[in-house]
């Protein structure tokens, strides 16, 4: 099977504070994500989840190692980030349709696309608020939106059930089983593993930089009783 | 192409619908009516004293719209982190920051336009002595500022906003004093000191060599030629430090 990320011995040295101390955030990350997975990327805070989807994107430059994608590049890419922030003053619909533009798309096509988005993740009647007056979970919904303003192949979410309420979680759900369905890989981070457990067909757990376990959702339960308690012993190991 | 023209859109609505600049705005239009109470304490003099106050208002506003959103453009975005959408998408960082900048330009110019066509309304109704020059001296102030938003969106790829706003701030101070002081210490026959008079007249931008305020009031000033060849000047500065700009974003991370 192709992969559609392929990561080989990622490293990762930043330098912080006055005195350029050397932090080591990721220590030989080897990760392969199939096409058309829905993939998990576990692990504690700081275990190197988002600096890997960073390199992933370019966001990062890696220090040592490789980051493939199987995509022609990043226009074939989606991307939420964590706690995502877009621009007060913005409405819903023209945040979109700036994101449409970013990809090129025209005028009529931009218009077409936004408002299948908006329909898509349930922010019709709120469109034309200014970005400043949507909740965190329409936020997120926003966010979610325009990291398929591209039709993306793959799609990177980090943490895409943060700060949602139980509807908005189950709206967020049904989005990626959609984009499952119709053969598209997503990635994302989370800490909910009931959410990975329903969703995902592989994961990859992260300790300290490096990727400690990965595998199928079933491979892991056969071996615990539940997600949560293998989880616990790979972190804990 | 269609990056930059999307991320220059996308600006000039952002901070064109800023209830700051709003509220500068209207402070800057109360200062440039101000000029009417000064104008009726002067002798003979209420027109010259409503241009020459009304374009002191209009620069003074102008640079500090100029410099504090030009502090907040690059910098807002690094840390609200909308640049993790923006560069996870086909945008070249030379993209965004010719984006930004295009964009601040439109703002500066509804903003400037708007100060000076109201400066222009206010002589002719009240004094019966607006000419074309004031307007041409509101346009030099834009084509000065254009200059000065460039060197503040270089700093703030370097350091903070607020340091961003400072240094902006000091780089317009000093290009309206850098001539001057390349003439006077050419006079001191210092070798030392002419070379680094020189080396700041030539990094920092001469502002003072765009300034027509005093044609505005009848007093001699630039020719049309000279006019055209140090605009052409400012630009090619503005292109240079967006060039250097793009240079130091590009090394970041995100």
């Amino acid at each position: 099977m192709v992969p559609a990320i392929q990561i080989t011995g990622l490293h990762k040295t930043v330098r912080v504070g006055f005195r350029r101390r050397e932090v080591v955030i990721l220590r030989g990350v080897d990760l392969d994500v199939h096409e058309n997975d829905v993939f998990g990327l576990l692990g504690p805070n700081g275990a190197g989840k988002t600096t890997t989807v960073k390199v992933a994107l370019g966001l990062m430059r890696p220090t040592a190692g490789s980051v493939q994608l199987g995509v022609p590049g990043v226009s074939q890419v989606g991307y939420l980030p964590e706690n995502p922030y877009f621009y007060d003053y913005l409405s819903g619909r023209e945040f979109l349709g700036f994101c449409a533009r970013l990809f090129g798309l025209d005028a009529s096509r931009r218009r077409e696309r936004v408002e299948e988005l908006l329909r898509e993740v349930g922010l019709e009647r709120a469109a034309d608020a200014q970005l400043r007056k949507y909740s965190k979970g329409m936020l997120q919904r926003v966010g979610i939106a325009q990291a398929l303003v591209n039709d993306p192949q793959l799609v990177l979410l980090d943490e895409p059930m943060t700060g949602l309420d139980p509807v908005g979680r189950v709206e967020v759900k049904r989005i990626i089983q959609r984009l499952h369905e119709t053969g598209k890989t997503i990635m994302f981070n989370s800490h909910i593993l009931s959410d990975v457990h329903e969703l995902c067909t592989r994961i990859a757990i992260m300790r300290e930089g490096r990727v400690a376990w990965t595998g199928a959702v079933s491979e892991a339960l056969a071996e615990a009783p539940t997600l949560e308690s293998f989880f616990m012993r790979v972190v804990t190991a | 192409m269609n990056q930059v023209v999307a991320i220059a859109v996308n600006t000039f609505r952002e901070t064109i619908r800023d209830r700051v600049l709003a509220v500068i705005v209207v402070f800057a239009l109360v200062m440039i009516a101000g000029g009417l109470w000064l104008g009726s304490i002067s002798l003979g003099e209420q027109g010259r004293m409503m241009k020459d106050f009304g374009l002191v208002a209009v620069t003074f506003f102008g640079l500090i719209v100029a410099v504090f959103i030009a502090a907040g453009l690059v910098h807002k975005e690094v840390e609200k982190r909308t640049v993790f959408v923006l560069f996870s998408k086909p945008v070249s960082r030379a993209a965004f920051i010719c984006g930004k900048f295009i964009g601040l330009c439109g703002t500066m110019a509804v903003v400037l336009g708007g100060m000076g066509v109201f400066l222009f309304l206010l002589v002719w109704i009240v004094a019966h002595d607006a000419s074309g020059m004031l307007l041409v001296a509101v346009a030099m102030i834009y084509v000065q500022l254009l200059a000065i938003m460039a060197v503040t969106i270089f700093f703030s790829t370097l350091g903070s906003a607020i340091l961003a706003s400072v240094l902006g701030i000091c780089v317009f101070v000093a290009g309206q004093l850098s001539h001057n002081v390349l003439s006077l210490t050419r006079l001191s026959h210092n070798a030392v000191t002419a070379a680094l008079s020189w080396i700041v007249y030539v990094v920092i931008p001469n502002l003072s060599a765009v300034d027509v305020k005093a044609g505005v009031v009848g007093e001699s000033t630039l020719s049309w030629g000279e006019i055209g060849v140090w605009t052409a000047y400012l630009l090619a500065y503005v292109v240079v430090v967006l060039a250097l700009a793009t240079l130091v974003f590009r090394r970041k991370e995100f």
